[in-house]
C-alpha cells in the first residue's frame, strides 16, 4: 500500500511537477520527503505528513532542512 | 472522490464565470478575467517572494562560497545552504504552498470548460474573432495551434524569470518540457490553454516589474517578521552536536541528524 503513495508521489514529479516546476525551500523538497514519509510511515500517516509538510511550506515558513523520518507529529 | 472533492470549487468557478460575464465581458474574457483574479489574490505571497529574493541577494556572496566549498557534494551542499539560510535569517524564495494553490483552479477550470463544451452556454463562446470557441479542442480549428505556440512562448519566458534558483540540468528539462507539453494540452479546451496563457505572461510581467524593483532598493536590514519570534541562534551548532542524542524540543526545526533511526526502519521491512 505504501507504494501506492510513492507512485502517486511519481506520477506527481512526472507530469504536474514539471509543470509546476517549484523548487522546494525545505531539504529534501516536498515530493521526495512525501516518497520518504511512505515509505517510513506508510500510506495512511505519509499522506498526513506530507500534507502537513506542504502546508508548512509556504511564504512565511523559515524552511531548512527536514527530514521525515525526523518528524514529530506521530510518536 | 476527486471529482466529489472539486464540485465545490467547479461551481465557483463557474459562478465566478457567470458574474464576470454578467457584467458584460464575453466568455473568453472572463475566463482571463479569472486568471488576473487569481493572480491577484496570490500577489500578497509574490511581495513575500521578492522580499525574500532581495534578502538572498544580499547574501549572495556568502553563498557563493559556500557552493564553492562543496562543489562536488550536491546533496551536502544543499544541507548546508540550508543551515545558512536559517542562520541568517533568509527565506528562500520558493515554496511548493503557492504553486499547489493554482493546481486546484487548474483542474477546477478544466472541468468548468469540459462541461461547457458539453452543454455550450448561450453567448459569445469566440475571442477576438479568431477563435471560434473556447469550448472546443485545441486542435478543432487553426487558431488553436497559434495559442499553443503562445503558450510555448510564455512559457519557456516565464521558466526564464523563475529560473533564477533553479540548478542547471532542472533548468534545460523546464525549458524542453513546454514542448512535450504540447501533445497533452493539444487535447485540451482552447479556455484552458487560454488561462494558462494568461497566468504565464502574467508571471513574465511580474519578472519584469521584480527585476527593475531589485536593484533599485538597497537589500533590507535582518528583517524579521511580526509573525516568528524573534529567535536567540543557539551558539554554533557544530558545538553542541557532539555527545548530545536526544532531540531538542520541537521549539527548534529539525537538525540533521541522520545518523540514528534509518537502520532501525530498514531493519523492520
Amino acid at each position: 500500500m505504501r507504494y501506492v503513495g510513492v507512485l502517486l508521489v511519481w506520477t506527481y514529479r512526472l507530469t504536474l511537477g514539471w509543470f509546476l516546476g517549484g523548487q522546494c525551500k525545505y531539504h529534501p523538497s516536498c515530493s521526495q520527503y512525501a516518497i520518504d514519509a511512505y515509505k517510513e510511515f506508510g500510506f495512511f500517516k505519509g499522506t498526513v505528513l506530507a500534507a502537513w509538510r506542504l502546508v508548512r511550506c509556504n511564504p512565511w515558513s523559515r524552511g531548512g532542512v527536514d527530514y521525515a523520518r525526523d518528524q514529530r507529529v506521530f510518536t | 472522490m476527486t471529482l466529489a472533492l472539486l464540485q465545490p470549487l467547479e461551481h465557483l468557478l463557474r459562478h465566478i464565470l457567470n458574474g464576470l460575464h454578467s457584467i458584460g465581458l464575453p466568455w473568453a474574457w472572463s475566463i482571463i478575467g479569472l486568471t488576473v483574479i487569481v493572480r491577484m489574490l496570490l500577489v500578497p505571497l509574490t511581495v513575500r517572494q521578492i522580499h525574500s529574493m532581495q534578502n538572498m541577494q544580499a547574501h549572495a556572496p556568502q553563498m557563493k562560497e559556500l557552493q564553492k566549498k562543496y562543489k562536488g557534494d550536491r546533496q551536502k551542499l544543499n544541507e548546508e545552504l540550508m543551515k545558512f539560510y536559517k542562520e541568517n535569517n533568509i527565506n528562500p524564495a520558493a515554496s511548493c504552498l503557492p504553486l499547489l494553490a493554482q493546481f486546484p483552479v487548474f483542474i477546477g477550470l478544466y472541468y468548468t470548460l469540459r462541461a461547457f463544451s458539453k452543454h455550450p452556454p448561450p453567448g459569445n463562446l469566440s475571442w477576438l474573432h479568431f477563435v471560434p470557441s473556447v469550448a472546443d479542442k485545441v486542435t478543432a480549428h487553426w487558431s488553436g495551434y497559434v495559442l499553443l505556440a503562445v503558450y510555448v512562448g510564455s512559457q519557456l519566458a516565464s521558466t526564464y524569470f523563475m529560473a533564477g534558483s533553479m540548478q542547471k540540468s532542472q533548468q534545460m528539462l523546464m525549458y524542453v518540457l513546454p514542448f512535450a507539453f504540447i501533445f497533452v494540452i493539444a487535447r485540451f479546451p482552447t479556455g484552458l490553454v487560454l488561462y494558462w496563457m494568461t497566468t504565464n505572461l502574467w508571471t513574465v510581467g511580474q519578472g519584469l516589474i521584480t527585476r527593475r524593483l531589485i536593484p533599485k532598493t538597497p537589500p533590507p536590514s535582518p528583517r524579521r517578521s511580526s509573525r516568528t519570534p524573534a529567535k536567540e541562534e543557539p551558539p554554533p551548532p557544530v558545538a553542541e552536536d557532539g555527545g548530545k542524542p536526544e532531540h531538542r524540543p520541537a521549539a527548534t526545526p529539525s537538525q540533521p541528524r541522520r545518523v540514528k533511526r534509518k537502520k532501525k526502519k530498514r531493519a523492520k521491512r
